[in-house]
C-alpha cells in the first residue's frame, strides 16, 4: 500500500515540477506581451489583443504554476499557533484540513468543467456527461462562447487550461495528504 | 437565520479554519463554497467558486502584481542597492544616528522603485542591518528603522496595496497612488525627526561614525552620489509614461520590470543563481497572491449575496446610532485590531469589501480613504502576533536579534504610524491635495 501511495506522490510531483519549471518562465511571456502593447501604442497603431492575452497568461501562470508554489511551500499559512506545533502534530493537523482544501478544489474543478461545457455550446446540467457524448458522437459543439470586447477571442482555450491546472493542483494536494499519512507511519517519502 | 448571523457565523468558522494552519487560500475558499452550497443549493453553490476566477481574470490591474513582484526580487536579489546604502553610509554617516536617517532615505528610493514591503525589508536586513550593527547603532532601534522604513513601499507609489484597493473601491489608481506621495514622505519625515531626537538626547544609539570609516576622495564621494540615480532613472521611465497618458499602468509595470532587470544585467549582477531565485520566486508569490484572491473573491461574493453590508451599515447608523465619523475611527480601531490577528493579504482582499462600500455610503471620499486604509495595513503588517515584516525580519535578520527585540523594536514606530493616520484624518488635504492639483489643473 505504502508503495503505491509513494509511487503517486513521486510520479504527481514530478509532473507538477515539470509543468511549473515551465511555467515560472511565463513571466517572460507577460512582460514580452504588455512591452509590445506599450510600443504599438506609442508607435503604430495599437494591438486589440494584447490586453486579453495578457489576461489569460496570467491565469494560465497562476493556475499551472500553482501546485509547483504548494511543492514551494509558497503558500502563507497563519501560524500563530501551527508554528510552535511538532512536526507530528502538524501533519496530523494537515492530514485533516487538506480535505476541506480538496474539497474547495473539487468544487472550483466542476464550476471550470461546467463552464467549459457552456463555452462549447452545451447549456444542460450535466457537464461530464456532454464531454462524454462528444467522445463518443452523440453530443456536438454548439455555439460557442466569445469574449465580449473587440477581439472577441473563443474563450474555452483558456477555461480548458483552468481545468487542466485545478486538477493537477487537486492531484497535488492528494499528494500532500498521502505524504502526511506516510510521516504520521513514520515511514520514508 | 438571520443574515447578519449567517454573515457571524460565516467569519467566526474562517477565523477557526485559519487558525488550524492550512493554507489560507484553503481556509478561505472551502468556508465560502460551502457557504454558497448551503445558501443557494448546487446550480449557484458550484458556480460561485469559478465564477471567481472569471471576474479575477478581467481585473485588468492585478497584472501589475507579478511585474511588481518580479521587480522586487531582482532588486533585491541582485543586491543593485548596496551602490544605494553606500552613498547614504558615506554622507549621513557623520551624524549622529544619521545611518538610520539615512536607511529611512534608502527605503524611500527603494519605495519608489517597487510597490510591495518585501525588497526593502530584504535589502534592509541583508544590506544595512548588519553595517548597523557592526557600527555600534542600537539594535532595536535598528531593526523597528528597517521595518517601519520598509512599509513605505506600499504607500509611496507604485504600490501594489493601493492597486489592489482601486479595484475594490472602483477608483482610479493614478490619483491613488499620487495621493500617497505626501503622506508617504511625510511619514518618512517623522520617523527621521524622531530618529534624530533620540540619537541626541542619547547618543549611544547611534554613535557618529569614525572620520576613517567614511573618509574618501571628494571625487569619490561624488561618484558614489550616482547611485542615487538609479532609482530615480527607474522610476522616471516607469511613471513618466503612466503620469502622460502613453502608457497604462500596466504597461508602466512591465516596462519598469524590464528597466530593473536591464539595470541589473548591465552591473553585471544577474548571475544564473539571481536569475533562477527572481524567476521561481515571482511565481511562488504571485500564486500564493493569485489564489488567496481568488478565494477571498468567492467569500466576497457569498458575502454581497447576503447583503452583509447593508446589514452591517443598519446596525452601526440606524441601532447604534453613531455619526460617520465616529463610524469611521471605529472602523480603522477594529481593522488594527484585526490586523494584529488576521494574516495581512487575507485581511486586505477580505476587510476590504466590507469596509469600502460603508465608506462610500458614509459619504467619505475613497481616495483619501485609500490613504486611510494603507497606512492601517502599514501598522497592520507590523503588529504581532501576526505581521508579515515580523516574520520576514525573522526569517532575515542576524541571530543576535530575538523576536522580543523584534516586537519591542516596532512600538515607537507604530506610535509614529497612529500619529500620522490621525493627521490625515484630521487633514484630509494632506492626501488629497497633489491628486487635486495634478489633476485638475487649469
Amino acid at each position: 500500500m505504502s508503495g503505491v501511495m509513494r509511487g503517486y506522490i513521486q510520479a504527481i510531483d514530478a509532473i507538477n515540477f515539470r509543468i511549473g519549471r515551465i511555467v515560472m518562465y511565463g513571466i517572460f511571456v507577460l512582460m514580452g506581451i504588455l512591452l509590445w502593447s506599450s510600443i504599438s501604442k506609442t508607435f503604430f497603431v495599437p494591438s486589440l489583443w494584447t490586453l486579453e492575452m495578457a489576461q489569460f497568461a496570467l491565469v494560465a501562470y497562476y493556475i499551472l504554476g500553482g501546485p509547483y508554489s504548494i511543492q514551494l511551500g509558497s503558500n502563507v499559512r497563519m501560524d500563530l499557533l501551527y508554528g510552535e506545533w511538532s512536526p507530528r502534530r502538524k501533519a496530523w493537523f494537515d492530514l485533516i484540513t487538506i480535505l476541506f482544501l480538496i474539497f474547495y478544489l473539487a468544487v472550483l474543478l466542476y464550476g471550470a468543467v461546467s463552464s467549459t461545457a457552456y463555452s462549447l455550446g452545451y447549456w444542460g446540467t450535466e457537464p461530464f456527461s456532454f464531454f462524454g457524448g462528444l467522445v463518443t458522437g452523440s453530443e456536438e459543439v454548439g455555439r460557442m462562447e466569445r469574449s465580449s470586447t473587440a477581439w472577441r477571442p473563443y474563450l474555452w482555450p483558456i477555461k480548458a487550461i483552468m481545468i487542466v491546472g485545478m486538477l493537477m493542483m487537486l492531484l497535488q494536494c492528494i499528494s500532500e495528504f498521502l505524504k502526511d499519512v506516510l510521516r504520521l507511519r513514520g515511514e520514508a517519502i | 437565520m438571520s443574515y447578519e448571523l449567517i454573515a457571524t457565523l460565516m467569519f467566526s468558522t474562517m477565523m477557526l479554519m485559519l487558525l488550524t494552519g492550512q493554507r489560507v487560500f484553503g481556509a478561505i475558499g472551502f468556508v465560502a463554497v460551502v457557504a454558497a452550497l448551503l445558501l443557494w443549493g448546487d446550480r449557484g453553490g458550484f458556480d460561485i467558486g469559478f465564477a471567481a476566477a472569471m471576474k479575477l481574470m478581467k481585473w485588468y490591474p492585478l497584472l501589475t502584481l507579478p511585474m511588481f513582484i518580479f521587480m522586487g526580487y531582482v532588486l533585491s536579489e541582485s543586491k543593485i542597492a548596496d551602490d544605494l546604502y553606500r552613498m547614504f553610509h558615506v554622507w549621513m554617516g557623520g551624524l549622529r544616528g544619521g545611518l538610520a536617517i539615512g536607511t529611512i532615505g534608502l527605503m524611500v528610493l527603494i519605495s519608489a522603485m517597487n510597490g510591495l514591503s518585501v525588497a526593502g525589508m530584504a535589502i534592509g536586513s541583508t544590506i544595512a542591518l548588519p553595517e548597523l550593527l557592526k557600527r555600534g547603532y542600537d539594535k532595536r532601534m535598528v531593526t523597528g528603522v528597517i521595518q517601519a522604513g520598509s512599509s513605505l513601499g506600499i504607500l509611496v507609489p507604485p504600490s501594489v496595496v493601493l492597486v489592489l484597493y482601486a479595484m475594490i473601491a472602483r477608483q482610479p489608481v493614478g490619483q491613488l497612488w499620487l495621493a500617497g506621495v505626501l503622506p508617504g514622505l511625510m511619514m518618512a519625515g517623522l520617523f527621521i525627526a524622531y530618529i534624530a531626537i533620540r540619537c541626541r538626547m542619547n547618543p549611544v544609539l547611534g554613535p557618529v561614525l569614525d572620520a576613517a570609516d567614511r573618509d574618501m576622495p571628494r571625487a569619490e564621494k561624488l561618484r558614489l552620489l550616482r547611485a542615487g540615480l538609479l532609482p530615480i532613472v527607474i522610476f522616471a521611465v516607469m511613471m513618466v509614461p503612466f503620469v502622460n497618458g502613453w502608457t497604462s499602468l500596466v504597461e508602466s509595470s512591465a516596462i519598469g520590470a524590464l528597466a530593473a532587470f536591464v539595470a541589473a544585467v548591465l552591473k553585471g549582477r544577474m548571475t544564473r543563481e539571481v536569475f533562477e531565485n527572481s524567476v521561481r520566486n515571482t511565481l511562488g508569490i504571485t500564486c500564493m497572491f493569485m489564489w488567496i484572491i481568488l478565494a477571498a473573491l468567492a467569500f466576497g461574493a457569498v458575502f454581497d449575496g447576503l447583503g452583509a453590508v447593508k446589514a452591517i451599515e443598519a446596525v452601526f447608523t440606524e441601532r447604534l446610532n453613531l455619526s460617520p465619523w465616529m463610524i469611521l475611527v471605529l472602523m480603522q480601531l477594529s481593522f488594527i485590531l484585526m490586523g494584529t490577528f488576521l494574516d495581512d493579504t487575507a485581511m486586505l482582499v477580505i476587510v476590504a469589501p466590507l469596509y469600502v462600500p460603508l465608506v462610500g455610503a458614509l459619504g467619505f471620499d475613497l481616495i483619501w480613504y485609500g490613504i486611510l486604509y494603507t497606512i492601517t495595513t502599514q501598522i497592520a503588517y507590523m503588529t504581532p502576533p501576526f505581521g508579515y515584516n515580523l516574520f520576514l525580519m525573522r526569517a532575515m535578520a542576524p541571530p543576535e536579534i530575538s523576536i522580543r527585540d523584534i516586537y519591542a523594536s516596532i512600538t515607537p514606530f507604530v506610535l509614529i504610524m497612529v500619529l500620522a493616520l490621525t493627521l490625515v484624518m484630521v487633514f484630509p488635504g494632506i492626501a488629497t491635495w497633489l491628486p487635486d492639483y495634478i489633476y485638475n489643473k487649469p
